[in-house]
């Protein structure tokens, strides 16, 4: 994925001011910064949340800036968000099935005639009952709101899995865990990343726990990236200190 | 003749076909889609609409009927000619009751469409206020505009079950013969639209459905077209909804835009959902039921309730069925009957080997979901699975 010279801005406030960005394909990247760097905003406009004011978003070649979330959904860019957004009166298992792309059975036209859907229903099924059991989270009929933030955490992740994504972006997957459980998430992640071949973009403050899995790291500060390259290089990087750890490390 | 009994199911049917019909037009909009349709009487209203213009004025017109008067300020006299014709014409009859439900369904899916266009656009308060005056223009012109449907006199609905009057089975009244025929054609119509939209909604669409209900934008991120289901299921509910006013319509053989109020049609369907349970078949069966069953019992024993009571008894049902909507609210949110995550596939272990291995069933429906229903209400202790991560 390319970000070329991104811009937003809401109001008066710069939130983006020109983000450039590559991300490989097939490796964890992550993006650090401060609170309210930007990051999740640049999330929000690659995901086609918000409309960039200027740049381009290219994902596999293709411009997907400016396109609706389901569009750039179906491209196979999909994401999570910060506080989970699980769809609470549905079980674990219709929140994985949801996820699932181009099952016949949600057109109008198709959903009453069972036999049209019931085979790719039953592919679904098969697909979520792995992702349960990679994310060893066997509670398939319990309901999404019952469910407890490191679990619903898990079910992000899920979801995202359930799609044909080649993309996902995953706006604080670790955050509020304790360390043995981001570790977990962070092992599914890297696990996940070699056996689907996934790209992932991963916004995290836990640096001690994500550095050791990540490929890539691009540091942001004021709306811009201000360093990246390898998680050493941007950890040693003065301006990351500067701007982000506090300059404690000098 | 028809014993008491025998009055009382007829009548009691006689209101819980239509009212099923709008509950389940409503739980598909608010229990599924969740949209707040506070005017759920504007397609139901379209609906008689449909049965008080349509038929007699076609009728007319075929049987030359009238030609020097009008069909509004002579309606009495035109629809009695009609229907003296029409007793005799059974298969017309029948064309007639097939034309008036197809276009009454037409015009529900357009006022649907209509009402779509704020669906897709504003969100709960709003959306709400924007319904309910949807629901109160349509009734407005339908009181002060006759010659849509008599303005505030109504107009009289040629009757095209007039014809089963003149057969006879088990010594029945003519009259008593039309009826049955007329609530039996209403209760079968009812329970097609209901077996319908339960098979449409025990699909992956009705899982997309609730999941744009709970979450908007995580339907979106997940690649649902959030604006395109919400519209088609307003056009599909209020081709329902519609349906149901034009047969009340025929039955009662007439309109009067001011039986569609928002009290009758809009109010008293919500408390049925939220009586029953949204999102729930079977919830809204026995919120309907319940509902008609408690007014039906009221209006049949008031000589026994008139002399306790210290009010007037036509406050009962409504004073009753609003504490019962108050309890409910407070005690029990969800309704009697809670909603179920959907299982469009029965499988039993998720393990995956077994998955694989799992052979598909067809879920049992009802019976199941009784089942359940019965064991939560006596709290079976049942096992939960508390594995933690």
């Amino acid at each position: 994925m390319k970000v070329t010279n991104i811009r937003k801005t809401f109001g008066g406030v710069t939130a983006l001011d020109g983000v450039n960005m590559e991300i490989d394909k097939g490796k964890m990247t992550m993006l650090i910064g401060p609170n309210g760097s930007g990051k999740t905003t640049l999330i929000n406009v690659v995901s086609g949340f918000y409309k960039p004011d200027e740049g381009q978003v290219l994902f596999e070649g293709r411009d997907i800036t400016g396109k609706a979330p389901n569009e750039v959904s179906r491209q196979g860019l999909i994401r999570t968000f910060q506080v989970p957004a699980p769809f609470i009166k549905l079980s674990v298992m219709e929140n994985l099935l949801l996820a699932s792309e181009g099952n016949p059975g949600e057109s109008f036209l198709r959903a009453p005639l069972r036999s049209r859907w019931i085979k790719k229903e039953s592919e679904i099924y098969n697909r979520a009952g792995r992702v349960l059991e990679l994310l060893n989270l066997r509670l398939p009929d319990q309901l999404a709101g019952e469910l407890s933030g490191g679990q619903l955490k898990l079910l992000e992740v899920g979801r995202a899995l359930m799609t044909n994504a080649r993309m996902v972006a995953l706006d604080e997957p670790a955050s509020g865990l304790n360390p043995t459980l981001a570790h977990k998430i962070f092992e599914h992640l890297d696990e996940i990343k070699r056996d689907f071949a996934l790209t992932l973009l991963i916004i995290e403050h836990r640096l001690d726990i994500a550095l050791q899995y990540v490929d890539y790291v691009y540091a942001m500060a004021n709306g811009s990236v201000i360093s990246h390259g390898k998680g050493e290089e941007v950890m040693n990087d003065p301006k990351v200190i500067e701007g982000y750890l506090g300059g404690t490390c000098t | 003749m028809l014993d008491s009994t025998g009055l009382f199911v007829l009548n009691l049917l006689a209101s819980l076909a239509p009212f099923l019909i709008v509950t389940v037009s409503l739980n598909l909009e608010y229990g599924y889609a969740g949209i707040p349709n506070f005017g759920k009487t504007l397609a139901v209203a379209g609906g008689a609409f449909v049965a008080g213009v349509i038929p007699g004025r076609f009728l007319a017109f075929l049987f030359g009927i009238g030609k020097n008067l009008s069909y509004i300020d002579d309606n009495k006299q035109i629809v009695s000619a009609i229907n003296r014709q029409l007793v005799t014409d059974p298969v017309l009859s029948i064309g007639i009751i097939i034309l008036t439900l197809i276009m009454a369904v037409l015009i529900g899916a357009l006022l649907g469409l209509l009402i779509a266009y704020p669906v897709a656009r504003l969100r709960t308060d709003y959306l709400g206020m924007t319904f309910l005056a949807f629901g109160q223009v349509i009734l407005v012109i339908g009181n002060n505009f006759p010659p849509l449907v008599g303005g505030t006199l109504g107009v009289s609905v040629p009757d095209p079950f007039a014809f089963v009057s003149v057969y006879s089975i088990f010594d029945l009244l003519p009259g008593e013969m039309r009826n049955l025929f007329v609530i039996t054609f209403m209760s079968i119509v009812a329970l097609l639209v209901f077996l319908f939209a339960r098979r449409l909604t025990r699909s992956p669409l009705g899982r997309v459905l609730r999941a744009i209900r709970d979450d908007e934008n995580s339907a979106l991120a997940l690649g649902k077209d959030v604006q395109r289901n919400r519209i088609i299921i307003m056009i599909f509910s209020s081709a329902i909804a519609a349906l149901a006013g034009a047969l009340y319509a025929m039955y009662t053989a007439n309109v009067f835009s001011t039986t569609y109020s928002r009290t009758t049609w809009t109010f008293w369907p919500w408390v049925m959902v939220i009586l029953g349970g949204a999102a729930n078949d079977l919830g809204i069966v026995s919120g309907t039921f319940i509902f008609v069953a408690v007014r039906q019992i009221i209006s049949y024993y008031r000589e026994f309730f008139e002399p306790i009571l210290p009010f007037n008894i036509v406050w009962l049902d409504t004073l009753l069925l609003g504490l019962a909507l108050l309890f409910i609210l407070i005690y029990r949110p969800e309704g009697l009957i809670r909603e179920k995550p959907i299982k469009t596939i029965k499988i039993e272990s998720l393990s995956v080997e077994e998955s694989k291995k799992a052979s598909i069933k067809q879920t049992s429906g009802f019976r199941e979901e009784l089942k359940k229903i019965i064991e939560t209400l006596l709290k079976l202790p049942k096992k939960k699975e508390t594995e933690e991560i």
